[in-house]
């Protein structure tokens, strides 16, 4: 239990997976821009990340003037923990599942439905306006985004009748697969909207709200905002892999590599798209969302329904 | 021109000449009869006024106030000049922008640097000047810098406090039950630069916008008055570093038309292939601007990888890479070598090579064209009401270009039609910009072609044709120069007094004042998300904005 905890997929997993996605994102995102990236520490500058987690650790932490210390503290803390929960649901491996339960997509889903209202709460709590404005456009998005989100989510759970991750990953087969490529679309731009990635990067749009409701966060708490945000990169990469591509089966032998190699394909689809894509504004986002991706959710249900019917004889 | 001519026989005039190829240069007796005369222009069709210039002229006891009208459609234009009294008291003068739109700033301009009030002005604050400068005019002649500088922690203290003050003001207005708020968009902003919007906003809904600008003025105009007429280079091209080059273009044909010296016909080619150069070197980070205003910075690499190629060339041939200083008046400053033309070659072929990507990824982006294809339309009246030019005029479908309008340096013996866009929308400036930056590129390809020529016939001599010696002192005299700069166009008006070492007064009209003074215009009504896209849109670079 304790090494489940503290090194896989616990505390130890979440920092590796943070420092390793961080330097593939800007090593990935600088080849895109015809750039080196990192390159002074470490071979290919892999220390970099490592340096900056670190710095920010050490740095001071300041608290803004006529702000709630305690809230302004607590929220990165809360947001962290709650953030890296998610990972003890994921089945890495077959059979390893720290937390096997029969509810685990239901509980997958509302860990990550928490994370956006803590991050409002940071907003609200910097006494700061381009913070709260930040912190109403995260709850703006993510009320819009998830929902689509969730529904996408459940696709699986319909097709296969089951909310238990593990078995969704036995069962699935290449039929299920064909099946739930359109809920796997869905999911991905959903994905987008949740993670504040272009072209739904509006919480955080630097060049309207500076830095949204990171703008007043410094050294550890920013650390802790940090570790959060890839922690729930991780869950949903990971949920998506899971729910969608068989998780860690492979086609040539059933391994966390899988699993991982498909976490990584997703990150570096959205970071072609990031690298090509210009931000939209909310009002183009919440058009989008609710008379386009939300309906086709509903739509892709009833066709799982149907595929259900038709290719798993679900009707006897 | 007649028409125009006919005009000032209404009035008492000391003088009417036409000067250069296009303008009506006047004097009226009397600055009461200005409004009248603003007006009958007005009707005549010089709808735009490009700058307000006021020049102290400290021994006569005047202020001899200079107004440039110009018609962008039929390219008449009229240099309007007359007298008013220096002291403060008297130093009035009646107000054209209730008339021109385009004035306003200008207007206001001339109040803060010298004291010149304008009646009926709508709005007559002091701009561009931070508070310890307030009514003290620093431009006059007897405005004491060195006494000025004496007291700087307290010009320190009385900015900050006169900045709560204001903050506390604005915040006061507000009604407190409603979710209103004023948000400062800048100076430290990230996607701001100097200058700083005030933003009165109702959530994300925008109500109003005032530009508060000056952040980096470095009073350019004073510092050449106080170097000689070579010095004074560095002090012009930093009207903004992006485009130094057209910038020293122009103020050197002013001297030079003040000196009346003929420059070779291998400086001219020199002057239209160096500046294309710095035109494209702006027009990269302008659209890379763009994109970056959406949260997009890939263009701005790929501009980057392109652009540093032809620095490459302007390192080659001045030794700097932006700050060239290379252009001076009597020529250029150095002679051509052949392999600095190879250098060119290499950041013309990359160009060529990335063009098509750019073209694909950037330009025909959909997710852009939702945004941006709707958004900060200008039409073709506001251009002409505004005195906007450049890149944002021919967006909207005006053809105006001094390159082809007044031709300077060799651009008569070029290949050269203007190029415009229909819309005037943000996504309409976008493609002006590239387009620019393709016509800039064939520019190039014909000068580079015509200097090797001349120089394979043996007509250039690149080692010596550079530069024709220039005199030390100038005569008494005054010019103006216009240029079709990366922004727009740039009007520099020169003074100069009897055995001149330095200039007496220069006046650099700069686009992105009149381009800033769209952005409440094209705001109001809008949502917070659309501040970067239309401002990085209006291509506004903040040095020319401030000078």
């Amino acid at each position: 239990m304790l090494f489940e905890i503290f090194i896989f997929p616990g505390i130890l997993y979440i920092l590796v997976w943070t420092v390793v996605l961080f330097w593939f994102f800007r090593k990935f995102m600088a080849a895109l821009h015809k750039r080196v990236g990192p390159s002074f520490n470490g071979p290919a500058g892999s220390y970099q990340t490592l340096f900056d987690l670190s710095k920010l650790l050490t740095k001071e932490s300041i608290t803004p003037q006529g702000v709630n210390p305690y809230l302004f503290s607590l929220m990165p803390l809360l947001a962290a923990s709650i953030a890296i929960v998610p990972t003890a649901l994921i089945p890495w491996n077959s059979g390893s599942t720290v937390l096997s339960s029969n509810y685990a997509l239901l509980v997958l889903v509302v860990l990550i439905g928490i994370e956006p209202f803590l991050l409002f709460l940071t907003g609200f709590g910097s006494n700061n306006k381009y913070s709260f404005l930040g912190g109403i456009r995260v709850l703006t998005q993510m009320i819009s985004m998830e929902t689509s989100f969730f529904l996408a989510a459940l696709s699986p759970a319909i097709l296969f009748g089951t909310l238990n991750l593990n078995s969704i990953v036995e069962s699935s087969s290449w039929l299920s697969f064909v099946v739930l490529i359109p809920g796997f679309f869905l999911y991905f731009i959903a994905l987008l909207g949740l993670l504040e990635q272009p072209p739904f990067n509006i919480p955080d749009a630097e060049q309207e709200i500076v830095y949204g409701f990171y703008t007043e966060y410094s050294g550890t708490n920013y650390f802790l905002l940090k570790i959060a945000e890839f922690s729930e990169f991780m869950a949903v990469f990971a949920g998506a892999a899971t729910l969608f591509l068989g998780g860690y089966r492979g086609l040539f032998f059933d391994n966390f590599l899988c699993l991982f190699l498909k976490m990584l394909a997703i990150a570096v689809v959205m970071m072609v798209i990031r690298a090509s894509t210009p931000r939209i504004t909310m009002k183009q986002m919440l058009q989008f969302s609710w008379s386009y991706l939300v309906p086709l959710t509903l739509l892709n249900l009833a066709w799982i329904m149907a595929a259900k019917i038709l290719f798993f004889g679900a009707a006897q | 021109m007649d028409d125009l001519k006919n005009i000032f026989s209404l009035f008492d005039t000391e003088y009417i000449t036409e000067y250069k190829t296009s303008w009506l240069k006047v004097k009226l007796s009397f600055s009461s009869n200005l409004l009248d005369v603003a007006q009958m222009l007005q009707k005549n069709g010089l709808r735009t006024i490009s700058t307000i210039s006021p020049t102290d002229f400290i021994d006569e006891n005047k202020i001899e106030m200079n107004y440039f009208f110009e018609d962008l459609v039929t390219k008449r234009n009229c240099w309007l000049k007359c007298d008013i009294p220096r002291e403060l008291k008297h130093c009035k003068i009646e107000s054209l922008s209730n008339l021109f739109k385009g004035a306003l700033w200008h207007e206001r301009e001339a109040y803060s640097m010298f004291g010149v009030k304008f009646l009926n002005h709508p709005d007559l604050r002091p701009i561009i000047l931070s508070q310890d400068y307030y009514n003290k005019f620093p431009f006059r002649k007897d405005f004491d810098w060195q006494e000025h500088e004496k007291n700087s922690v307290e010009n320190m203290n009385l900015i900050v406090e006169s900045f709560q003050e204001e903050e506390h003001l604005s915040e006061n207005k507000l009604d407190p039950n409603s979710s209103e708020m004023i948000l400062n968009w800048g100076p430290t902003h990230p996607a701001s630069g100097p200058i700083r919007l005030k933003v009165h906003c109702d959530g994300e809904d925008i109500l109003g916008i005032d530009p508060d600008i000056g952040f980096v003025w470095r009073a350019l105009e004073h510092l050449v008055t106080q170097k000689d007429f070579v010095g004074a280079i560095v002090a012009v091209e930093r009207l903004c570093f992006m485009d130094n080059i057209n910038s020293m273009v122009c103020y050197a044909q002013a001297v030079e038309e003040i000196a009346e010296i003929e420059i070779t016909e291998f400086a001219k080619w020199m002057r239209v292939l160096l500046g294309e150069v710095g035109r494209i070197s702006s027009h990269m980070m302008g659209m890379g601007g763009f994109y970056n205003a959406m949260g997009l910075h890939t263009v701005a690499m790929w501009n980057m990888d392109m652009r540093e190629l032809f620095l490459d060339f302007l390192e080659s041939y001045s030794g700097a890479r932006i700050a060239t200083a290379s252009v001076e008046a009597g020529g250029v400053r150095y002679g051509l070598a052949p392999e600095m033309l190879e250098e060119l070659q290499k950041a013309l072929d990359k160009f060529d090579a990335t063009k098509e990507d750019i073209k694909n990824i950037f330009i025909n982006n959909p997710t852009m064209k939702m945004r941006a294809a709707k958004l900060g339309i200008l039409t073709q009246d506001e251009v002409q009401e505004y005195a906007l030019c450049g890149v944002v005029a021919r967006a909207s479908g005006v053809k105006t270009d001094i390159r082809i309008d007044e031709p300077y340096a060799a651009y008569d013996q070029i290949e050269l039609e203007y190029v415009t866009q229909k819309g005037g929308s943000a996504k309409d400036r976008l493609f002006q910009l590239f387009e620019e930056i393709e016509q800039s590129v064939s520019i190039i390809k014909q000068a580079k072609k015509h200097i090797e020529q001349k120089i394979e016939e043996g007509e250039f001599n690149p080692t010596k044709d550079y530069m024709v010696k220039m005199p030390k002192k100038l005569p008494k005299g005054e010019a103006i120069a216009r240029v079709e700069w990366a922004r727009g166009e740039v009007l520099m008006h020169l003074v100069t007094q009897e055995k001149a070492k330095s200039p007496y007064r220069l006046k650099m009209k700069a686009p992105s004042f009149n381009h800033t003074m769209m952005v409440e215009h094209l705001l109001k009504g809008e949502t917070l998300s659309d501040i970067p896209l239309v401002f990085g849109s209006l291509y506004i670079c903040q040095g020319d904005l401030d000078r």
